[in-house]
Order: C-alpha cells, then sequence, then structure tokens
C-alpha cells in the first residue's frame, strides 16, 4: 500500500494518478454522507471517511484494520488536518483526532508514505 | 536564480527571503517589492516592522499591491527582485474595491500571468508565500476559493522556480532545487 498525505490543494490526487498510473475511474473519493469502498485502487479523501466515522460511533481504525485483504495493495490519500489550532467544536475535535490515529495506523502499515508540499513530493518513507 | 518560499505563519519565511535575496543579487541591485496594502494601525505597525527589519540591506522598496509585473519596468530588470507576499498580492487582486465586494473573477490568472513574468524576466527573483492549508477547518466558500487560488500559484511559483524551500521555525527545508546558505 503506498499513502499519500497532505493539505488542502497540494496536488495529492494528480500525483497518485501519475506515479500510479491511474484514472479518474480507479479512484474512490470518500464523502462525508457515503459509503467506502476498501477494494478501490485508489481512495481518496479519507478526513471524509472519518468524519462519517466519527458521526456513526465507529473507530475508522478498526475498520480499515477489518478489510486489509482489501486494501493492502491499494494507493490511500488522506488531507493533512493537524497544524491548525485544536477546534472548538467537540464533533471537529473527534474528527481531527480519528483521522490523526488513521493516517498514523495507515503510514505504518504502508510501504511507501509520500507528502505533497506544492506540488512536489516529499518521500517521508 | 528564482526561489518560492512558503511555510507556517511566524516560520522565519520573510528573514530568510530577505537573506537569500542579499546572497543572490552579490554586488547588484536588490529590490523589495511589498504587496501589503495599509488598511489600518496594525497593517503599518507590521510594515514598519518589515521596514526596520531590512534597513541596511539595500533594497529598495517598490509598492506595488497588484499588477505585479510592473515591478520590471519601475526597475533595472536585471536586479534581484523580492516578493513579499503572495499571499497579500493574491487578496488585493481578488478584491480591487477598499471594502469587500465580490471577488474579481480573473484575480488568479492576473496572479499567477504577472508572477511568471517577474519570475522569467528578473535576474533574480525571491517569492514568498504562506502555507494555510492544513487545518481541520471548514471554511466558507469565499475563504475555501482564497485557499483554493493561493493553492494554484503555489503550485505554479513551485513548478516554475528553480528552488522550492519550506521554512520550518526558521529551519529550511529544500524540496527542489539546491540551495546553499
Amino acid at each position: 500500500m503506498d499513502f499519500i498525505i497532505g493539505g488542502a490543494y497540494q496536488g495529492k490526487r494528480e500525483y497518485a494518478k501519475d506515479r500510479f498510473r491511474l484514472t479518474e475511474s480507479d479512484i474512490f473519493t470518500c464523502r462525508e454522507d457515503g459509503d467506502i469502498d476498501f477494494s478501490a485502487r485508489c481512495i481518496d479523501a479519507l478526513e471524509e471517511y472519518a468524519l462519517r466515522c466519527v458521526r456513526n460511533g465507529v473507530d475508522p481504525v478498526e475498520s480499515f484494520r477489518a478489510h486489509e485483504n482489501e486494501w493492502r495493495e491499494s494507493v490511500l490519500i488522506c488531507m493533512d488536518i493537524f497544524c491548525g489550532v485544536v477546534p472548538l467544536g467537540e464533533e471537529n475535535r473527534a474528527w481531527r483526532e480519528a483521522t490523526g490515529r488513521l493516517c498514523a495506523y495507515l503510514a505504518g502499515k504502508a510501504d511507501t508514505v509520500t507528502r505533497m508540499f506544492c506540488g512536489l513530493p516529499v518521500r517521508l518513507k | 536564480m528564482t526561489i518560492f518560499i512558503s511555510g507556517g505563519g511566524k516560520s522565519g519565511k520573510s528573514a530568510f527571503a530577505q537573506r537569500a535575496a542579499l546572497s543572490l543579487s552579490g554586488g547588484g541591485a536588490r529590490y523589495y517589492v511589498a504587496t501589503m496594502i495599509p488598511c489600518d494601525k496594525e497593517d503599518r505597525e507590521r510594515i514598519a516592522r518589515h521596514v526596520a527589519d531590512r534597513a541596511g540591506m539595500g533594497f529598495v522598496t517598490l509598492e506595488l499591491g497588484r499588477n505585479i509585473e510592473k515591478c520590471l519596468d519601475l526597475a533595472d530588470p536585471g536586479g534581484t527582485f523580492l516578493v513579499d507576499s503572495v499571499t497579500a498580492l493574491l487578496l488585493n487582486e481578488m478584491y480591487p474595491g477598499d471594502h469587500g465586494g465580490d471577488a474579481d473573477p480573473d484575480a488568479l490568472r492576473r496572479c499567477v500571468d504577472g508572477l511568471l513574468r517577474v519570475a522569467e524576466g528578473a535576474g533574480n527573483a525571491v517569492f514568498v508565500s504562506d502555507y494555510i492549508y492544513s487545518d481541520a477547518i471548514r471554511y466558507d466558500a469565499f475563504t475555501e476559493k482564497y485557499r483554493a487560488d493561493l493553492s494554484a500559484i503555489d503550485r505554479a511559483l513551485a513548478g516554475a522556480c528553480d528552488t522550492v524551500i519550506e521554512l520550518c521555525a526558521g529551519n529550511v527545508i529544500v524540496h527542489k532545487g539546491v540551495w546553499e546558505g
């Protein structure tokens, strides 16, 4: 599994398409109000999935662990939402916490971890 | 040589950019292209601090809140230009009226075109932007549009510049090209 992390608009998805020769149809984009497809070749916007998990009382790490067979060869993309002030609302704090723990878990499992900065990749692992 | 600099707030971007511009210029002309249009006392104090910080470094200040490419006409284009900051430039181009109004839909194009012309036409150029993309806040549509446009400028400049540097607590992280300083 290859894990890509970076702030908003830093070119994560374009980089994934370029490096792994993906087309838009290979990429599943999570939404806060939609389901996830663990079997997709590439899953983008994991932070949205984490938000959905928080609202449904689900632990996203446990959920990913249960489907490991499906994503162990995939490309996973998450937004870095961790550098601001601790957010005020309880849901926002829980969202940031859950997304952070998911990122740490996936980065641990990943063969490669890449951080995007202004369109440029930085290999972290 | 062209350098693009970004990073979080108070990470030392401006101070590093000044040292970098000084070093690139050698004995040649150096210009500080100031983009902030002061609106209140806080802005004026901030500008006064920046002016004091660069006193004695030999920069000629060019104040250009919009149409950034004009700096090449106002000075010796073979000199070294420090544009601080891309962030303020975009804000000024988006909101040409002094107080609010609708965002100008052509602002992003004007910023990218103008900045790339400076990057191509200047002897040396250093650009400073702000990394505002890693917090857990759902922004309103205006702020989100501003973030999207600023990131598009950042990616265009990072692609065009020889060297791309992120500042973190005064430390230099080189993302592209080389920097020995």
